[in-house]
């Protein structure tokens, strides 16, 4: 598996006036990656993985999935959402099947994919309740799983820890890196946590605000699971904070590039 | 309490799924006292006005309308005629959902549906019922005809309201997920948008077949 994004960009325009999201965006990523794309709020990582996903389409450039041009939604990228979106009327397992349903896996196959995943997800006894029926961690689990059930080539998660407290949210990037190296799907996550990126990924990608531009693509090779009072896990986490503090600056764009690219 | 006790877990069993019985349990009890304090009321100042009347004709009491009235539910008569309103309401009520739901799914879902359709809605909405009914009684003679045809027209508007709101609410996440986990538009059909827009399509449903009560001639 091999996802490229080439040359990619995105305006939005509004009431006449121009607004360049992402310009020029290109990389690369390879099978069994875990990377993490982080950037300041509002700098486009959703819209970036929203585009890779299919949800919307770029105003310039392409996503390659294994050499093929992707422009809809398919199987082939699974998604989790910020609030992850299980379907409120199926239950935990219904949600699970849903995916496989669709693309038709047989029934059997699909019953015993169902069990492997929930026994992954420490979910067992829980597929018959309803996602409000469900803790925060076990529905960010169901929601990962769920993901997974298609058995997508990439995964594409926007922030899937971002709405629980601070407590939480380090406990369940420990499932969720546990989960994925039981999987080693490729996955691109967005996250504006620091601490989050270095220590669940094998490469975080920093945006700026100013269109997106990647400011640094920096490995991450430290051995997991992590320390987070490891010496060079802070000294990451310093650098990429002082990173940070320069990708929040958003100098004026210069009317010219504007023009010509919204020509394009 | 016994009897409101067991309404109370009747009115559960409907929801059973979706709200937790103990909540539900003193919700509902409470719900049945409120109800018997409103109707208490309701027979206390019918009493009085009887009493400042004093004429059968004009303002009979409460007692005396009860008498009449178990007398009459036994009357085969008005047991028919009782059958018969029943089975238009029921007709009408059929007749709005099969018009109102794939609608209001049309509009809600389609932005060039929804500006074909929207100015013919509602200019027939304002249109005062009773002026239908002449030009009913013209076109289906009169028998079941114009009363079914009224309860269907005026119960067909809440449902396409409420069927489009149900729609529009859906959550663009929801389409999304299910795209990427490679629904088709049938299955985006079946399986998101009618379950997700159910809860408002019952709540038009209810408010129809209330109309049509009130639509009866
Ligand atoms: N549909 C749209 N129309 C106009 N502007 C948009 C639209 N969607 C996003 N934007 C703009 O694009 C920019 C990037 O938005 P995006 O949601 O991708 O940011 P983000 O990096 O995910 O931020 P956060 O970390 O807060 O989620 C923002 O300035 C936003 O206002
Ligand atoms: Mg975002």
């Amino acid at each position: 598996m091999e996802l490229e994004v080439e040359n990619l960009s995105k305006v939005f325009i509004n009431d006449n006036t121009v607004h360049t999201v992402l310009r020029d965006l290109s990389f690369s990523v390879q099978e069994g990656q875990f990377v993490t794309l982080l950037g300041p709020s509002g700098c486009g990582k959703t819209t970036l993985l929203t585009i890779i996903a299919g949800f919307q389409a770029a105003s310039g450039g392409r996503i390659l999935l294994n050499g093929r041009q992707v422009a809809r939604p398919g199987p082939d990228r699974g998604f989790v959402f910020q609030n992850y979106a299980l379907f409120p009327w199926m239950t935990v397992r219904d949600n699970i099947l849903y995916p496989m349903k669709q693309q038709k896996v047989p029934a059997k196959e699909r019953e015993q994919r169902l069990q492997e995943l929930l026994f992954m997800a420490q979910l067992e006894g829980k597929e018959k309740l309803y996602p409000h029926q469900l803790s925060g961690g076990m529905k960010q689990r169901t929601a990962f799983i769920r993901a997974l059930a298609g058995k997508p080539e990439v995964l594409l998660m926007d922030e899937p820890l971002g709405a629980v407290d601070f407590q939480m949210r380090q406990n369940l990037q420990e499932e969720l890196e546990s989960l994925w190296l039981k999987d080693k799907t490729t996955v691109i996550m967005v996250t504006h946590d620091v601490d989050e990126a270095i220590y669940l990924s094998d490469r975080v990608i920093v945006m700026s605000a100013l269109e997106g531009k990647v400011l640094e693509d920096l490995p991450v090779k430290l051995p997991r699971p992590r320390n987070r009072k490891d010496r060079e896990y802070i000294k990451t986490k310093e650098h990429l904070m002082d990173l940070l503090k320069i990708a929040v600056n958003k100098r004026p764009e210069p009317p010219e590039a504007q023009r010509e690219l919204c020509l394009a | 309490m016994e009897p409101a006790g067991d309404k109370a877990r009747i009115y559960n069993s409907r929801n059973a799924r979706l709200i937790r019985e103990k909540v539900m349990d003193s919700f509902g009890q409470k719900k049945i006292l409120y109800r018997l304090i409103t109707v208490a009321a309701v027979f206390g100042i019918w009493q009085l006005a009887a009493n400042h009347y004093q004429s059968e004709f004009m303002m009979p009491s409460p007692l005396k309308t009860m008498i009449t009235f178990t007398a009459v539910v036994h009357d085969a008569d008005v047991i028919k005629n009782l059958l018969l309103t029943l089975r238009r309401v029921l007709t009408g009520f059929a007749y709005a959902l099969m018009i109102g739901i794939p609608l209001g799914f049309l509009m809600g879902y389609s932005k060039a549906a929804m500006q074909l359709f929207d100015p013919l809605i509602d200019s027939l909405r304002q249109i005062p019922i009773m002026a239908w009914v002449p030009l009913t009684i013209v076109w289906f003679g009169l028998g079941d005809g114009p009363t079914v045809f009224l309860i269907a027209f005026t119960g067909t508007f809440p449902i396409v309201m409420n069927t489009i709101a149900g729609v529009q609410n859906i959550s663009r996440d929801y389409y999304n997920a299910a795209r990427s986990m490679g629904a088709k538009p049938w299955s985006i059909f079946a399986h998101i948008i009618v379950p997700a827009s159910m809860p408002d399509i019952l709540i038009g449903s209810r408010v129809a077949i209330g109309l049509g009560w009130m639509s009866v001639i």
